[in-house]
Parts: C-alpha cells; sequence; structure tokens
C-alpha cells in the first residue's frame, strides 16, 4: 500500500539522486575539459664549468704502409713526414696567440719513425686566472706518392676519448686499413675494438685489452682482426687512459695505389647526423650510375646503428648553395650491420647530407676522385655542431676551404680570423650551408656561429681530403649538475 | 522542648522543578515552622514561583552564590539558635520531599540528641522507587563513596542509620551545629561540601544518620550537589570538582607533616591518573585533573583556612569514625563490580561482525591464496627493489632514529623534519625487526588479504549480508588504482589502499565510542603520513562529519590531532621556506612517472595504458578491439550500480559515497597537476593512485548501498561487475609475469658489494654516484655507508629549490670529475669523505607501466664522458662494472669516516619538542583507542539514564511499547529481511527482566539500555546497547 509518504519519499529520492549525478556529471566535466594550471617544481641545477687543464691534441702521424712480408704484416713504416699546423687562442677574443708546444709520442710499431716523425703531441697549459679552457686546433697533411700509397690524407689533430666510433675503411681485396691508437697521456690506455662487418658483430681475437703505453701509439691492422670486410665500424673503447684513434684507408687496384685517407672518429651515436662539405668533384660517378651497374666510386654514405632495433634513416642531401638535390633517400638500416648507402646522381659540388634516424646511429661518407694526378678517396665523417667559436689550423694542402653547415634557425655570419691577415666572412642562413676559402698553413679564429657544423676540404684533380672541426674540447663542456 | 524547623530552599532557574517541590512541601504533615527561599539570580520563573508560594524570608542573591553559600546567607538573617530545637532543613529547587519526610527526619533529631544531621532517602525524580543515593561515606585513602546509588528501592537499605555524612540537598541539621562548624566550607562549591561537614560533624563528636522513611525526590539539577546531567560541559565541569574537591580535602584532612608531600604529589599523580583517564576513556576529565591539582596547589589560604576551622571543631581523633569508612573489602568488591561493567562496555564496542560465520574468514583466505598467486616470482624475496621501494635501514634503533625533527641523512645531509611516513616505516620495521627491508615483502604479500580484511570490515558497517561484504572485499582488492601501485612499487600507496577501509571502519564508530575516534585519528593520522596529498580531501570529510556529529563533536574534532602533531615538524620547515605546497609531495623515493591522461585516471588507472590493455591488446593483434573501447564497457556494470544506489533505500549514505568519489577524483586529477618534487632532471608529480583510492572506497561503498537495497537480485549484478572488473584489471594481475610490473626480488643493497664490504668497516664510507640524465646533465649525489634507505628519503630534500653552498661544492665537484678538468679532485673528494665514485646507468624517462623509454643521446654522451673523465682521473683507480654501474675508487688520506658523521643531537631544542608533543599527543591517543569499555563515570551515567528511560517507558502502555517494536523491526527491515523478530525477542526477555534485575549498577546497565525505544536499526543484543547508553552519555 503506497502511502503518500511513500510516494513522496521515492520522488524526493529520485530528485537527490538526479542532482547528485549531474553534479557527479560536471565535476567530472570539469576535471577533463578544463586546461588547469600546473605546478612545476623546476629541478635544482647548478652549471658547472670545469676548470681548465692542460688542452692535448695528437695528430696521428706520418702515412703507413704494411710489410710486404705477410709474415710480418703487422710490422708497419713510415712513407714520409707530415706537415702539420697548430696554434692555440684563449676563449675570449682578442688576446694574443698561444703557441702550443709540440712533442712526439713514441711509435713502436713504426720502424721509421726515427726518421718520418711520430704523431704530434700538442699540449697548452692552463691560462692562470682562466675559467675557460683556450680554443686549440692542429691538423697534418700528407702527400704520398708511392706505389701502394698515393694520394692526399688530412687530419685533425684530436682530444683523446674514452669511446670512439670509426665509420670508414675496408678490408677487402687490394685494401688496407689500420687503426692508429694514440695515448697521450700518463695512465695506461687498455682498448677494445668492436668490429661490425657485414654480418654483424665480427669476432676479433685480439681485439680487445690492447694495451697502449702512455705517450705512444700503438697501430692495429684490421685486416688482422677481421679480413674481407667491405665496409667495417670499428668502436673503439678505451679504459685506463684515453686514446685519439683514426684509421688509415688505402686503396690499390691492380698495381695502382687508387688513394689513402685518414679517417677521424664521427660524431656519436644520434638519431640526427651531419655531415658538412662533402666534396664532390667527379662527374664520372654520376656517369657510371646512369650506366646502371654499381660504380665502386660513387659517393656513398656508411651508416650503421649500434642500438638494437632497426633504424629508418632519411638521407637528405643538401647542395652548398641550398637547393636539394634529387630525392631524399629513405633506407632501412638492420642493427649491427655497416650499411653502405650509394649517393647517385651527385654533379660536382659541395653537398652537406642531414641523415635524420628513428634509432641512433653513426655516420660517414666516401668520396672518390679521379684526375690528372691519379685517384683519390676521401673520408667525410659526421660531426657534432659547435656552440661557440672555434679554431681551424689548415694544415698544407691543395685549395683548402672551410664548410660550414648552420644548423641554427637564425642566420649567422662567420667571421674567420687569421693569424695573421685580414678576416674573411660569410653570412650562412638557418639551416643553410657555405664555403669560405682558407689560406693553407694558415689558423683561422672563426666567429659569429651559434650551432655549426664544420670540416674543411681539400681537392684537386685527382686529390681529396677533408677533416672535422670538432667542438673545442667536449670533454670541458659546461655539465648541468643536479644535486638531488 | 518543641523543635522548631527553618527550611530553606534555594532555587537557580529551577521553574521547571520548583513547582513539585513548593506542592511537596506544602503538603508536609510536619509543615515547616520558617521558610526561606533564595533565588540565585534566576533568570525564568523562578522568583515568581517562589513569591507566589509566600515564604518567611524572600532572599535575592547572586547567581554565582554556591548552595552551601545560600544557606549561609539564608541563615545569617534568622536569629542565633536558642537551643538544640531548633533545625535547618536544607532543600533545592529539585528536593521534593514526600509528605512524611520532614516528620520522619525531625524525629530523628528529636529521639536521639546526640544526632546532629538527618539526612533522607533520595529517591530519583522519575523513576519514584529507585535510589538515587542514600548516605555517603570514605574509603580509607579519603574518596567520597555514595552508599547505595541508583537501585531499585525494595527497602533492602532501609535498616541503615549511622552514616559518615549524608547528601546536602533534604538534610536536616541542628542550627547550633550548624552555627559552631560555621556551615559547609567555602572552598566546596558543589561536589563534598556536605560530605565534609558531615565529617566535621562527626568529629566534633556530634552523629550523622538517614532515614529512610524520609524520602525526597532529587533531579539532580545541580543546586545542591553536582549537576547530574550528561552533557560534556556539564560532566567536566563536575569531573573537575570532584577532583578538586577531593584534593581539597586530603590537604585539610592530611596531618601537617604529609601537608608537603601530598603537595608534592599532586602534578604527579595528575599525570598519571590522566593516563588512567584515557585508558577509561574520559579524555574530557584530564583538564579537569590538571587545572584541579593546579587549583589545589595554589589555593593555600582556602586550605589553611579550612584547616583552622577544622581543628577548632575537633573534638575526637579519626579512630571514632573508621568503622563508618567504607572497608577495602567492600571497596574492592565495588572495584570488581565496575570493572565488570567496564569489561561489558568493552565488549559492547564490538559490533555485530560475524566474522566467521560470515564468510570473512574465507574471503581473507580467498585473497591471501590470491595475492600469493599474483606475486608468486617474488616467493622467497628477502627484499623487493624496484620503482618506490628502497632498502630499510639495517635496524629497529637506526629506523626510529630517523623519526622527528633532527638529522636528515640524505645527500650531504641536512637538519631538517622527517616525513611522517617515517614513522609508519619505522614501524613497519619494527615489526620485522630481525631483518627490516623484509616488512616490505610482507607488506607485498599481506596487501591482497589485508586490503579484502579491511574491506569486508568496512562493509560490516553497512551491510549484514556476508555476501555484499565479500563482494565489496572482492571489488576493493581488484582496484586497478591498488593493483598499479603493486605494479609500480609504490609501498605508501599500497599502505594508503590498505588503510582507508580502516579508517572508514573506525570513522563510523567514532561517534559511539572514544576507542572506535582515537582509533581513527591514528589511521588519519597514518594515511595522511603516507600519502600527504590525500589530506585535504581527507579533512573535507572530517569537517562535513564534524559539522554533522551534533553532541558528539568532540569525539571528531581531536581526529587529525595525531596527524598534525607528527607533521608539525615538516610544517614549521616547510613553512620557513614558504613551501607550502611542498607538504602534500609524496614522501619516499621520488619516482617519475608517465604522465596519465584525465580519462584514464577517471577510469581508475593511475598510470597509462588503459592497464595494460593497449600493449596486451597490440601484442594478441584482435583486429576491431580497442582498448579504450573495452575497458570502459567493462567498467560500465559497477558505474550502473553506483548510480543505481542513488535512487533506493539509503541513498543518503550513497550520496555521501559520491561526495567521496569525487574528492578522490578531485585529488587524483589535482595529483597529475602537481610536480613538487624532482629527481635529477625529472620532475615528479604527486602519485595519482591514492586519490583514486579514495575514490574507489567511495565507489565501493556506492555499489554496497545499491546491492544492499536490491536484496535477492543483487546476486547477478553483483557477480558480473566482479567479473567485468577481472578482466579489466587482468593485465595488471598478471603484471609480474608480463614484465609490465617493476618490482623485482632484491639483493638488500643499493650499492656494489664492494662498497658495502667497505661500509662494515667504515659505515660512513661515502660514494658519490653519478648519475646521467636525459638532457644530458648528471645527477650527483653522496650516499653514506651502505646506500640509500627508504627512511632516509625525505621530501624537504626532494622538493627544495635551493643550493646551500656545500652543495655547489660537491656539484662542482661533481661536474669537474665527470669533465676533462684541472680541479685537484683528490682534495675535494677527501673532503667530501667519498672513497667511491660509482657512475650509475643513464636515467630514463618513463613511458608506462613497467615501459621506459631507451637512454637518450645525449644521456648516452655523457655516461661516455664521465667514463672517459674518471678513468682518465689520476685521484680515482678503476675498480669495474658492478650491477650497480661502474665504480672508482679514492685512496683517502683522512682517517676514515672523519668525514661525514651525523652530527649528535642535530635536532637540539626544536627536535625534543616535536618528539615530546609528538609522543604526548600520539601515546595519549594510543591510549585512548586501547579498547577498555565504559569508563566508571559513564557506567554511573548509563545506569541513571537507563532508570530515567525505564520511568518514561513505564508511563507508556504495553500496546504503545508494542508499536514501537514493530516500527523498530520495519525500520531495519531492509537491511536483514528476516530480523524483525530479533529486536523484539532480545528487547522483550530484557525489558521483562528489569524489575527483577539485582539492584546493582552493573546488572542492570545492559538490559535497562536495551528497553530503550530509540533503538537505532541495528541488531539489538545486551552487550551492543551498553556501548549505546555510554553514547548518549560520554559525549563531549
Amino acid at each position: 500500500m503506497p502511502s503518500r509518504r511513500g510516494i513522496a519519499l521515492v520522488g524526493a529520492r529520485a530528485l537527490a539522486g538526479m542532482v547528485v549525478v549531474a553534479v557527479a556529471v560536471v565535476a567530472v566535466g570539469a576535471a577533463a575539459v578544463v586546461p588547469w594550471p600546473t605546478l612545476e617544481h623546476t629541478p635544482t641545477s647548478l652549471l658547472v664549468s670545469p676548470v681548465p687543464t692542460e688542452q692535448q691534441r695528437v695528430c696521428p702521424g706520418p702515412l703507413l704502409n704494411l710489410a710486404e712480408d705477410s709474415s710480418q704484416a703487422q710490422d708497419a713504416t713510415s712513407v714520409g713526414p707530415t706537415d702539420a699546423v697548430f696554434s692555440a687562442h684563449p676563449a675570449a677574443s682578442g688576446t694574443d696567440w698561444i703557441r702550443p708546444s709540440g712533442t712526439e709520442l713514441s711509435a713502436p710499431d713504426n720502424a721509421r719513425s726515427d726518421v718520418d716523425g711520430a704523431p704530434q703531441l700538442l699540449r697548452v697549459p692552463a691560462q692562470a686566472g682562466a675559467v675557460t679552457a683556450p680554443l686549440v686546433a692542429g691538423s697534418q697533411s700528407q702527400t704520398a706518392t708511392g706505389e701502394s700509397l698515393s694520394g692526399l690524407a688530412v687530419a685533425a689533430c684530436a682530444e683523446a676519448t674514452g669511446d670512439a666510433w670509426l665509420v670508414g675503411g675496408s678490408t677487402d681485396v687490394g685494401q688496407t686499413t689500420l687503426v692508429l691508437l694514440s695515448n697521450p697521456g700518463t695512465v695506461l690506455a687498455t682498448v677494445d675494438l668492436t668490429v661490425y662487418g657485414e654480418a654483424g658483430l665480427v669476432n676479433a681475437p685480439g681485439s680487445t685489452g690492447i694495451l697502449v703505453q702512455p705517450n705512444s701509439q700503438r697501430i692495429v691492422s684490421l685486416a688482422g682482426l677481421a679480413p674481407n670486410l667491405r665496409s667495417p665500424v670499428v668502436h673503439v673503447t678505451s679504459q685506463g687512459g684515453q686514446v685519439a684513434a683514426s684509421l688509415q684507408q688505402s686503396i690499390v687496384r691492380g698495381i695502382a695505389a687508387n688513394g689513402v685517407d685518414l679517417l677521424a672518429p664521427v660524431a656519436p651515436a644520434a638519431t640526427s647526423q651531419i655531415i658538412a662539405g662533402v666534396l664532390v668533384t667527379t662527374q664520372g660517378a654520376a656517369a657510371a650510375d646512369e650506366s646502371g651497374g654499381h660504380s665502386e666510386d660513387m659517393p656513398t654514405a656508411r651508416i650503421f646503428v649500434p642500438g638494437e632495433d632497426a633504424a629508418t634513416v632519411q638521407v637528405g642531401v643538401a647542395s652548398e648553395d641550398g637547393r636539394p638535390v634529387g630525392s631524399s633517400l629513405q633506407v632501412e638500416i638492420q642493427p649491427g650491420v655497416p650499411t653502405d648507402v650509394p649517393l647517385p646522381g651527385l654533379a660536382p659540388g659541395v653537398y652537406s647530407l642531414e641523415l635524420t634516424a628513428d634509432q641512433p646511429i653513426v655516420a660517414a661518407a666516401q668520396v672518390f676522385s679521379v684526375g690528372t694526378a691519379g685517384k683519390d678517396f676521401a673520408w667525410f665523417g659526421s660531426s657534432g655542431s659547435i656552440a661557440d667559436d672555434f679554431l681551424v689550423a689548415v694544415a698544407p694542402g691543395p685549395a683548402p676551404a672551410l664548410h660550414l653547415v648552420n644548423t641554427a634557425d637564425e642566420d649567422a655570419s662567420y667571421t674567420a680570423t687569421p693569424e695573421t691577415g685580414l678576416p674573411v666572412t660569410v653570412s650562412v642562413p638557418g639551416g643553410g650551408s657555405a664555403s669560405l676559402p682558407l689560406e693553407a698553413s694558415g689558423v683561422y679564429l672563426v666567429s659569429g656561429g651559434k650551432s655549426t657544423v664544420a670540416s674543411v676540404g681539400y681537392s684537386d684533380a685527382g686529390l681529396l681530403a677533408s677533416f672535422t672541426v670538432g667542438q673545442a674540447g667536449p670533454l670541458a663542456m659546461p655539465l648541468l649538475v643536479y644535486p638531488r | 522542648m518543641h523543635a522548631r524547623v527553618t527550611a530553606i530552599l534555594v532555587a537557580r532557574n529551577g521553574a521547571k522543578h520548583l513547582e513539585r517541590t513548593l506542592e511537596a512541601l506544602t503538603r508536609q504533615t510536619r509543615q515547616p515552622d520558617v521558610v526561606i527561599t533564595v533565588d540565585c539570580g534566576s533568570s525564568d520563573t523562578t522568583a515568581a514561583l517562589l513569591a507566589a508560594y509566600g515564604p518567611t524570608h524572600f532572599i535575592s542573591a547572586d547567581s554565582d552564590l554556591s548552595f552551601g553559600e545560600a544557606v549561609a546567607a539564608a541563615v545569617r538573617g534568622t536569629a542565633p539558635p536558642e537551643s538544640d530545637g531548633e533545625m535547618l532543613w536544607l532543600l533545592a529547587q529539585d528536593s521534593a520531599p514526600e509528605p512524611g519526610a520532614l516528620a520522619a527526619l525531625l524525629g530523628e533529631l528529636e529521639v536521639a540528641p546526640s544526632v546532629a544531621v538527618a539526612g533522607p532517602k533520595v529517591m530519583d525524580w522519575h523513576a519514584g522507587d529507585y535510589i538515587h543515593e542514600f548516605g555517603q561515606s570514605m574509603t580509607h585513602g579519603g574518596a567520597t563513596v555514595t552508599m547505595v546509588e541508583s537501585e531499585l528501592d525494595q527497602g533492602q537499605h532501609d535498616g541503615m542509620s549511622d552514616v559518615l555524612a549524608v547528601s546536602a540537598g533534604g538534610m536536616l541539621v541542628r542550627h547550633t551545629v550548624w552555627e559552631l562548624l560555621d556551615g559547609f566550607d567555602p572552598a566546596l562549591p558543589s561536589v563534598d561540601d556536605s560530605l565534609d561537614f558531615c565529617v566535621r560533624v562527626r568529629m566534633a563528636g556530634y552523629r550523622v544518620s538517614v532515614v529512610a522513611p524520609a524520602r525526597i525526590a532529587s533531579a539532580g539539577d545541580g543546586v545542591a550537589g553536582p549537576s547530574g546531567s550528561s552533557r560534556g560541559r556539564a560532566r567536566r565541569k563536575r569531573l573537575r570538582a570532584v577532583r578538586a574537591a577531593q584534593l581539597h580535602r586530603r590537604m585539610v584532612y592530611s596531618r601537617r607533616g604529609m601537608i608537603l608531600v601530598h603537595w608534592l604529589g599532586l602534578v604527579p599523580l595528575a599525570l598519571m591518573r590522566s593516563v588512567g583517564q584515557l585508558l577509561q576513556k574520559e579524555p574530557g576529565a584530564i583538564l579537569g585533573e590538571f587545572s584541579a591539582a593546579f587549583g589545589a596547589a595554589f589555593s593555600g589560604i582556602r586550605v589553611s583556612n579550612a584547616r583552622r576551622r577544622f581543628a577548632a571543631t575537633r573534638t575526637v581523633g579519626w579512630g571514632s569514625i573508621s568503622s563508618l569508612r567504607v572497608s577495602s573489602a567492600e571497596v574492592r568488591r565495588r572495584h570488581a563490580l565496575k570493572r565488570e561493567a567496564t569489561l561489558t562496555g568493552a565488549r559492547g564496542e564490538r559490533p555485530e561482525i560475524q566474522f566467521f560465520s560470515g564468510g570473512g574468514a574465507w574471503t581473507v583466505i580467498a585473497a591471501a591464496v590470491a595475492g600469493l598467486a599474483i606475486l608468486g616470482p617474488l616467493l622467497g624475496a628477502r627484499t623487493l627493489t624496484g620503482g618506490g621501494l628502497l632498502p630499510l635501514s639495517g635496524t629497529p634503533a637506526e629506523l626510529w632514529a630517523g623519526f622527528g625533527y633532527g638529522w636528515r641523512d640524505i645527500g650531504l645531509g641536512f637538519v631538517g623534519a622527517a616525513d611522517p611516513f617515517a614513522a609508519i616505516l619505522a614501524i613497519l620495521g619494527s615489526l620485522t625487526f630481525w631483518s627490516p627491508s623484509f616488512a616490505l615483502v610482507l607488506l607485498y604479500f599481506l596487501a591482497l588479504p589485508i586490503a579484502a580484511l579491511g574491506a569486508w570490515l568496512a562493509t560490516s558497517r553497512l551491510s549484514h549480508h556476508g555476501s555484499i561484504r565479500a563482494v565489496a572485499a572482492a571489488l576493493w582488492i581488484l582496484s586497478p588504482t591498488f593493483l598499479s601501485a603493486l605494479a609500480a612499487g609504490r609501498p605508501a600507496a599500497i599502505l594508503v589502499h590498505l588503510l582507508l577501509p580502516w579508517l572508514f571502519f573506525a570513522g563510523y564508530g567514532a561517534a559511539r565510542s572514544w576507542s572506535a575516534s582515537a582509533s581513527a585519528a591514528l589511521l588519519f593520522a597514518a594515511t595522511v603520513a603516507c600519502v600527504p596529498s590525500l589530506a585535504p580531501a581527507l579533512l573535507v570529510v572530517w569537517l562535513v562529519a564534524v559539522l554533522a556529529s551534533g553532541r558528539t563533536v568532540m569525539r571528531f574534532i581531536g581526529i587529525p590531532l595525531p596527524a598534525l602533531a607528527l607533521a608539525a615538524p615538516l610544517i614549521w620547515d616547510q613553512g620557513l621556506r614558504g613551501n607550502w605546497i611542498g607538504l602534500l609531495a609524496d614522501p619516499g623515493a621520488p619516482v617519475p612517472s608517465a604522465g596519465v591522461s584525465i580519462w584514464q585516471l577517471l577510469l581508475g588507472f593511475p598510470t597509462g595504458e588503459l592497464g595494460g590493455w593497449t600493449p596486451l591488446l597490440e601484442m594478441l593483434g584482435l583486429p576491431g578491439v580497442h582498448a579504450s573501447v573495452l575497458v570502459p564497457v567493462l567498467l560500465v556494470p559497477l558505474a550502473i550500480l553506483a548510480v543505481l544506489s542513488l535512487f533506493m533505500p539509503g541513498s543518503r549514505g550513497a550520496t555521501f559515497a559520491f561526495v567521496t568519489v569525487l574528492l578522490g577524483l578531485g585529488t587524483a586529477v589535482a595529483s597529475t597537476h602537481l610536480f613538487l618534487s624532482s629527481v635529477g632532471s625529472q620532475s615528479v608529480s604527486v602519485w595519482p593512485g591514492a586519490g583514486l583510492s579514495l575514490a574507489w572506497l567511495g565507489l565501493v561503498g556506492a555499489v554496497v548501498f545499491a546491492l544492499r537495497s536490491m536484496r535477492r537480485f543483487s546476486v547477478a549484478p553483483a557477480v558480473s561487475a566482479v567479473i567485468a572488473l577481472l578482466i579489466v584489471t587482468a593485465p595488471l594481475v598478471a603484471a609480474l609475469p608480463l614484465g609490465t610490473s617493476v618490482v623485482r626480488e632484491g639483493t638488500n643493497r643499493t650499492q656494489p658489494a664492494f662498497v658495502s664490504a667497505e661500509a662494515r668497516t667504515d659505515d660512513r664510507v661515502g660514494t658519490l654516484q653519478i648519475t646521467p640524465q636525459p638532457d644530458g646533465g648528471i645527477l650527483a649525489t653522496i650516499v653514506r655507508g651502505d646506500g640509500a634507505t627508504l627512511d632516509d628519503q625525505s621530501t624537504l630534500n626532494s622538493t627544495d629549490t635551493t643550493l646551500s653552498a656545500k652543495e655547489k661544492e660537491l656539484a662542482t665537484l661533481a661536474g669537474n670529475l665527470a669533465s676533462r678538468s684541472g680541479l685537484d679532485a683528490a682534495s675535494g673528494l677527501s673532503d667530501f669523505g667519498i672513497r667511491f665514485v660509482l657512475l650509475r646507468p643513464a636515467a630514463v624517462v618513463p613511458m608506462g607501466p613497467g615501459a621506459e623509454a631507451p637512454a637518450s643521446a645525449a644521456a648516452l654522451e655523457t655516461t661516455t664522458r664521465t667514463t672517459t673523465a674518471l678513468d682518465g682521473n689520476a685521484a680515482l683507480i678503476p675498480v669495474g662494472d658492478t650491477a650497480f654501474g661502474r665504480l672508482w675508487r679514492h685512496e683517502a688520506d683522512g682517517t676514515p669516516g672523519s668525514v661525514g658523521e651525523i652530527p649528535w643531537q642535530a635536532g637540539g631544542a626544536i627536535g625534543l619538542a616535536a618528539l615530546l608533543v609528538a609522543a604526548i599527543v600520539i601515546g595519549a591517543t594510543v591510549l585512548l583507542s586501547i579498547p577498555t569499555g565504559a569508563g566508571p563515570e559513564a557506567v554511573r551515567q548509563a545506569n541513571r539514564d537507563a532508570i530515567r528511560q525505564i520511568a518514561k517507558a513505564g508511563a507508556r502502555t504495553k500496546k504503545a511499547d508494542a508499536r514501537e517494536l514493530r516500527r523498530a523491526g520495519k525500520g531495519k527491515k531492509p537491511v536483514v529481511p528476516a530480523a524483525p523478530a530479533e529486536p523484539a525477542a532480545s528487547a522483550e526477555p530484557a525489558a521483562s527482566a528489569e524489575p527483577a534485575a539485582p539492584a546493582g549498577p552493573v546488572a542492570s546497565a545492559g538490559p535497562v539500555a536495551s528497553a530503550g525505544p530509540a533503538a537505532p536499526a541495528e541488531p539489538t543484543t545486551p552487550a551492543e546497547s551498553t556501548t549505546r547508553v555510554e553514547d548518549a552519555d560520554d559525549a563531549q
């Protein structure tokens, strides 16, 4: 018997229930729709600029020839001295140039080091009272004209590191690749070489635990570790002391030496890599491609994925005048397997390569040159961007030019001030690239950039070489420290 | 010699009772010769009533006069006594004498000249056949004892005559003696005034006797003698007055030599008695206890006056009255009765739970088995690691040392307040004292059964059906936020999920018992200590409870006090920094979590990926099934049930449940916007799961309301809701095998074994831990000894936005160590006592449950750079790669352990004060929470009220009674359909047993109360009813 009171109760309950549901819906809607402000605790940090220390740079030393006798394949002999140019400048502009002291490392693996010299160690002591390290630059060049070695090889004098990627070389027939390990420090360095080839990681006995005595250079033939690799990538890690690693590759076709180059470590693995100043001098490369076959002389980019997952890499090629060349490539790179990607259709000119991937990669490009002087090739490694002023030491060589890629968004006007002489300037739009011809044997302080990828290229008929300009002392960059 | 009686009637705002008193006075067979009425500043019609009666004298006095002073004022107006035949009859507004009362009293005095004071049998005002009180005495210790109190009068005490004292209302005293003794002691305004007077009468050589035929009804208005009101304030005042009177009498009666001893003992005794008051659930009496003690300590002139007056009239020794004192055997007997009564009270506090018969045990066992099953991979673990799980300090002593205000041994260390969570960890760690870290393993394995038990018991407050309770327990342990907390390694969030049902359980009972109120306060403190971000929502609930509590407001108002006492030092520290919001930061190790969308939060998932369904469906590759559709659809039954509850009986409770849901969701949503702490470069938001736990509590509550109202139709929806929820949470349940759980078996170390070995000889050995951050920076912290522990974590540290000079120095050192640098690292390392440098794997950004982004390129670059720099550092010797990262060693020149010592008593005075306050507040709450049953005062009150209820009930006809019972039965019908017969059954025999009940206060307590007409819709059992009686009475 539903009484009037009962009906009223049910009605009131229904009404109250509706109100509660409505309130709940409005509240939930408000929570979801209204962009509530966020209270963010900014992590406390301190930007620590390391106390400047003595700056050291090691040049790779003279080009080396392996002994003809296969029983002594590890014995290398140098084929002549190098020309080196180096200088230093305090980070604060306007002050005087500093003359680094140059000493030579011992090179026990080189039988002719007493004649041709050994890797040079440049040292700039910490300036009294300076809060930032001075800029130091050095580079060496050597033109070989021998039977087994010919061509131009230029290299920057580099800082020793504990971790380096050498992207380049080959141990295929007719190719010789040496790994040069220089330990400029006072601590014994134990170096592990991890070699990757077409079949992935190469199990190479003797590649680990290579002892590099303080103040000396070791020379390791890559063929001894991993023979018959067309496109190896070597990961150099050292414990204890650090080493400056570089790779010397030389090609002999038939009985003719087809070039030599020294290549320095590329930028560490990252999802974006930029290779500045890729010099294409030979039209023939393009022609060879049109004929259909794969030309051994075609420019290629060697890409390697150190991680676990395959990477999809977008290879963008831009010429120095800013126009993109052809269609940008997209390639799928398997992890652990170095892959040479041909770059067809490049007319002679200067290009910059931008590689973007969904996984960290390391990369370098190889370009061949044919000319009256013979054949040569050069490796163009990727390099990190430089946030500030930098120093360029131009070793003697044919037609040196500074290639700049301005990776900042805004335009930059670069000024290269030589040690003696008049400054030269060039304006580079944001994201664009440009070249600046330099005097051989000069040292330039380049200022004006905010984020720059730079390299120095040399080219002549049948001579090609390049070296990247690295960040001044990456190990001494200011570091953000979070205390909690 | 003709007797002459002067009746003195004192009234204060007593119109309510005065009428009956005046009428009774006119109907005396022996009319008093003189009637003096004293109106103590009444504001009602008292004056008019008194005037209408036509007294011989009418005196208007101030309202603040005590009974003794009012009588004295009246006596001053009379002529001095000329003979022993002149009597004073002291009456109050609520002393209604039966017609023959005065005649009987007078007869006693006329017959025996040695009797100076005669007292009547004081009956209850409403229940005329119950003795209110009859005769007073003292124990040998001096405590007041009422000889007969609240008993059915069957003439069993009519044989009493000589007593030590009688009560003031209705006493007939010889005027000469009154004059001789100078009346009542003004230092005893209400309590013991007549007792003291009678003692002095006795010591002056006279006798005091009770006259059973003289019966006077008393209502306990508080004019003569203390007020009998059960209202909180009156009751506290009475307790204070009782104690003050006892202390005053002790000082007056004691030998001169003992005064100093008594005086010195006042405050210590008050302290000890306070503990007793807490155990007896009389927290309101503590203030009175102390004020009485201090009052007695600083009342020199009153005590000396009283001593002088006493000495002046004293003619006989104490020995003469010792036979009139209550013997120690009698005291023991009374104590035994009292104990029995309080035990009844204790039993009464336990609600009818039927844990075993209701299936609670099976539910808990099932949950335990489920817990073992889903945590199987962790079986045999001695510690856990992952997420926010860190080991605890090695011994309980270290755990407790980290509690309160003092040295925070994290990083460089600083002086500051510990998180209240440290106290929780200390308690947990002490449970497994042999290996405190094992407490967390235990927490994991017991989490499900404890959650089930809590939910089951909490539901027992709402429903009597074992099945509904079991459903609620299942819904509670299958809560996505609870399972997420288990998978994400969030010990605080797990604890909160375990505590919330208990908090509800205790809070629900807080209105009815002090013990539950104190338990709720402790649980509130524990909950807020685990997750401070729940504090705002819980405080809103508390405020609503306070506003709705009415008379029992005192039981609610103190609930946040222990939490406040625990957090006070932290509040102080954060207040000094002006970082109030930092108080809400999650305690424990800060763990960054992946952002979660609002919609997933509203569905109950504190971490993204819909509890793991998104990746699971991707893995299974089922076409056409989307997690974002599947999961909400499966949650629909639960939502429908919750909304239905609003439209069914019990919708008021359901509304409250909905408010809880909204508060919880609000907390969860707000949590995701509060990035209060940071670790390295990553800001850490408040864990939203705790808010979701609160919301889930409301949701389960609403579902319980709905199921309760659906009665037998509830089975299908309940089962389908549970099954659907089980499917929803399947990926979370299987988090360990699926690998979405970050919890792993730990090694009880957070440092490489090499460091641990060193820490065994030098427990302050410093390790600089460097962790590359996703943005390329480094996190550099010093860890002393064995490594970071959970109890060492501090929100003061993780929410700090400033850098001390020392921290800058350390950061500079770390920055230089991680770079090629010219800094002399050796001296820096020695300065900080760093013997090891550990380069940890790069920090990663969390992407979802158990998923992390790979280490960023910048972090890897920093790792390389740091490795290179440390390798090349001449001050460091490489040790090698360990499970925790790459380790370097620094050979220190200094003596080991000389740096980084914990300063002795770092907390200083603030630390001590904070510890004392926390200890007192928590200690008092713990004492109060121990269910010792109702206090003696409460039992006494219960008896009185029960008698009154009998009187009222007796006035009703039996028919009305029956109707009442039927209604009570109907009221609870929706809950338990089979119950209507039950209350009637239990109430009936109780009521009928009542008149025959032995006239002891204990025996009458239970049955009397159970007949109460106001029985709520709960099964009425004798045990429970005592609680209710207590509620009604000790409300403060």
